[in-house]
Formats: structure tokens, C-alpha cells, sequence
């Protein structure tokens, strides 16, 4: 186990980007996954589905990118 | 010809990739300058005489949202616009319609729709501004999506208090008919989502137009970084790199329209929360 602290810091950054990464494209995964069920079932309400769709994924890649840029610090810094 | 476009979109990268390459081979290549460098691409730096970069292209996209309306404003030729001004009226008529109507509504949307308007021009315009080569994002700077957050907030403030007077609009936070035990718990939860929704608006805007840049830049660093290893690396790794590089700037003008229109919606929907509460 690595005890410099500039070793550490990287170290925790590369883990800290994978958990980052599992958590949002697993949300994003099932929402995606429930928009093209829903396009499945009601062709006609595709558009809406598609615009909330966006929408939410925006949000959820906004959550991730929060815990992105504390990994990115402790990489730089 | 189908190929005008992508060779386009080719020498583009090859300016921007040349750009990079230049200012890289300068240093020494070591892992430490490797972060040195990435930093010194998405960081503000003096441009020309002006303190800082960031703030030449924040004037810069400012200046062409306003030439563009104009120009859009004066292609009206007996209520038909014409050229640049069907495709502003086309963003403007979906942010009235889709945007402010469908979240503010009860007759308040066209008030806030030139508002709405601003933002959505001002951050595709400078986010479309950064994919040029020798420029950046004024909008990957914290200080400037603060600044568009802080115009954010103060508009969901003023459209409460616009509405229903100080005192009712702060009052009013909080949900009717709650029981009394609930509001010391309900009154500092309302109070700071008051103010984290705008900070999630400033983190959101500033690390998506940050990190496109900064992965587009790693990867075509990758190429001198190679190169300091063996030239035949370099070689080889100089499609690889450029063909990423192309991939991940046609997602970051995906993301520039997506990023617009998210930071409009999401404003859209809190003033509509502040204009219109208990909905």
C-alpha cells in the first residue's frame, strides 16, 4: 500500500472516476432502458418521451459531473 | 459533396491538434507537465493584451447573440422572416411554446421568454464558440457560469416578488397546509434548495463545457506523450488519437445544444415554481 500522499491522491482519483462512472451509466442505462419500452408501447408519444428523456439525463450527467471534478482535484492537486 | 464537411471538421482538429502539439513539444514531456498542460488548456490565461481569455470569448459570444438577433430582427419583411431569421424564430418560438409556456404558463411565459432567450443563445453560442481552434469556453469558467446562475436566481426571486409582494413570496416558500411540527424541518429545507438549485445549475453548465474540453484535449496529447516514448508509437497512435478527438467534439456540439436547453428548462421550471407555487 503506497503511503506517499501524492501516490495516494491518484490512486483514489482512478477509483473514485470507475465509481463515478458505474453510478451514472447505470442510472442512465435504466432510463434509457424505460424510454424505448415506453416509445414500444405508444409509438405516437415518442417526442415527449424523447424530450423528457433528454432532459433527465442531462440532470443525472449534472450529478455526475459534481463527483467527477472532486476526483479530478485530487488528481491535479 | 458529402466529404466537404468531414474535411472540414478534419482540418479543424489538425489546427486545433497543431495548436496542442506546439505548445506541448515546447516543455518536457513528464507526467507532472502532462497535468501542467492539460490544466493550461481549460484554465484562464492572458489573450492578446486582455487579462483573460475566458472574458475576450464571453464578449465575443455576447457580441455575435446580438448581431445575430439584430440581423434576425431586421430579415422580417411583412411578418415572414427570411434566412437567419427563420432559424432564431425557430429557437425562439420552441423556447416560447415548449419552454415557457409549458412551465411558467398562466400568462407569464412571454414575460420571461426574452430572458430564456438570453440564456439559451448566449451559452450555445459560447459553447459552439470554444470547438474553434487558438480559442475556450467562456462558460467552462466557474466565475461565468456563477454569474449566469446568479441572473438565474435573481429572476425566480423576482418573479415571486414581482407576483405576490416580499413578504408573501418568502412566506410562501414553504407548502400551505403543512402541520405546525413540520416546519422547523421544512423552512431550512426550503430555504437551502433555494439555493442549491441555482449552484447545481452554475456545477453542471461549468463541468460539462470543462470536462468535453479537457478530455478532447488528453486525447490529443496522447500523441507528443506517445511520441516521447518512441516515434513509431507516435505514429501510430496519431489516427487513433485524431479519430477520438473527432468523435468527442460531434458529442460535445450534442452536448452544447443539450446543455442550453437544460440550463433554460431547468430556470423555466423554478420560476414557474416561485410564480405559480402549490401548482
Amino acid at each position: 500500500m503506497p503511503t506517499d500522499p501524492k501516490a495516494l491522491a491518484y490512486f483514489a482519483a482512478g477509483i473514485g472516476a470507475g465509481l463515478t462512472i458505474m453510478g451514472g451509466a447505470a442510472g442512465i442505462g435504466r432510463l434509457a432502458a424505460s424510454a424505448m419500452e415506453g416509445i414500444a408501447r405508444q409509438p405516437n408519444a415518442a417526442g415527449d418521451i424523447r424530450g423528457a428523456m433528454i432532459v433527465a439525463a442531462g440532470l443525472i450527467e449534472g450529478v455526475t459531473f459534481f463527483a467527477l471534478i472532486v476526483t479530478i482535484l485530487l488528481a491535479i492537486k | 459533396m458529402n466529404v466537404l464537411p468531414l474535411m472540414s471538421i478534419l482540418t479543424l482538429e489538425a489546427a486545433e491538434g497543431a495548436g496542442h502539439a506546439a505548445e506541448a513539444a515546447g516543455g518536457a514531456e513528464g507526467h507532472e507537465d502532462v497535468a501542467a498542460i492539460l490544466m493550461h488548456h481549460v484554465l484562464d490565461q492572458p489573450f492578446f493584451g486582455f487579462p483573460s481569455k475566458h472574458l475576450a470569448f464571453f464578449v465575443f459570444a455576447a457580441l455575435i447573440v446580438i448581431v445575430v438577433t439584430q440581423l434576425a430582427r431586421l430579415s422580417y419583411k411583412a411578418g415572414i422572416p427570411s434566412g437567419i431569421g427563420s432559424l432564431v424564430e425557430t429557437f425562439v418560438v420552441f423556447i416560447r411554446d415548449d419552454i415557457a409556456d409549458k412551465n411558467i404558463g398562466h400568462g407569464d411565459g412571454a414575460r420571461f421568454t426574452p430572458l430564456l432567450c438570453s440564456f439559451f443563445f448566449f451559452i450555445l453560442i459560447a459553447a459552439l464558440f470554444g470547438l474553434l481552434p487558438f480559442s475556450a469556453t467562456s462558460t467552462g469558467n466557474l466565475a461565468v457560469t456563477m454569474a449566469l446562475a446568479t441572473i438565474s436566481f435573481l429572476a425566480q426571486q423576482w418573479a415571486g416578488i414581482s407576483k405576490f409582494g416580499a413578504v408573501r413570496h418568502f412566506v410562501g416558500i414553504v407548502p400551505p397546509g403543512l402541520p405546525k411540527w413540520l416546519l422547523p424541518i421544512m423552512i431550512p429545507v426550503e430555504v437551502l434548495s433555494m439555493f442549491t438549485k441555482p449552484f447545481a445549475l452554475m456545477v453542471r453548465l461549468f463541468a460539462n463545457m470543462l470536462a468535453g474540453h479537457m478530455v478532447i484535449t488528453a486525447l490529443l496529447l496522447l500523441v507528443p506523450l506517445m511520441a516521447a516514448i518512441s516515434s513509431g508509437f507516435g505514429v501510430a497512435i496519431i489516427p487513433v488519437s485524431i479519430g477520438l478527438s473527432l468523435f468527442i467534439m460531434l458529442l460535445e456540439l450534442l452536448v452544447a445544444l443539450i446543455q442550453a436547453y437544460i440550463f433554460t428548462l431547468l430556470t423555466a421550471i423554478f420560476i414557474g415554481m416561485y410564480a405559480h407555487p402549490a401548482h
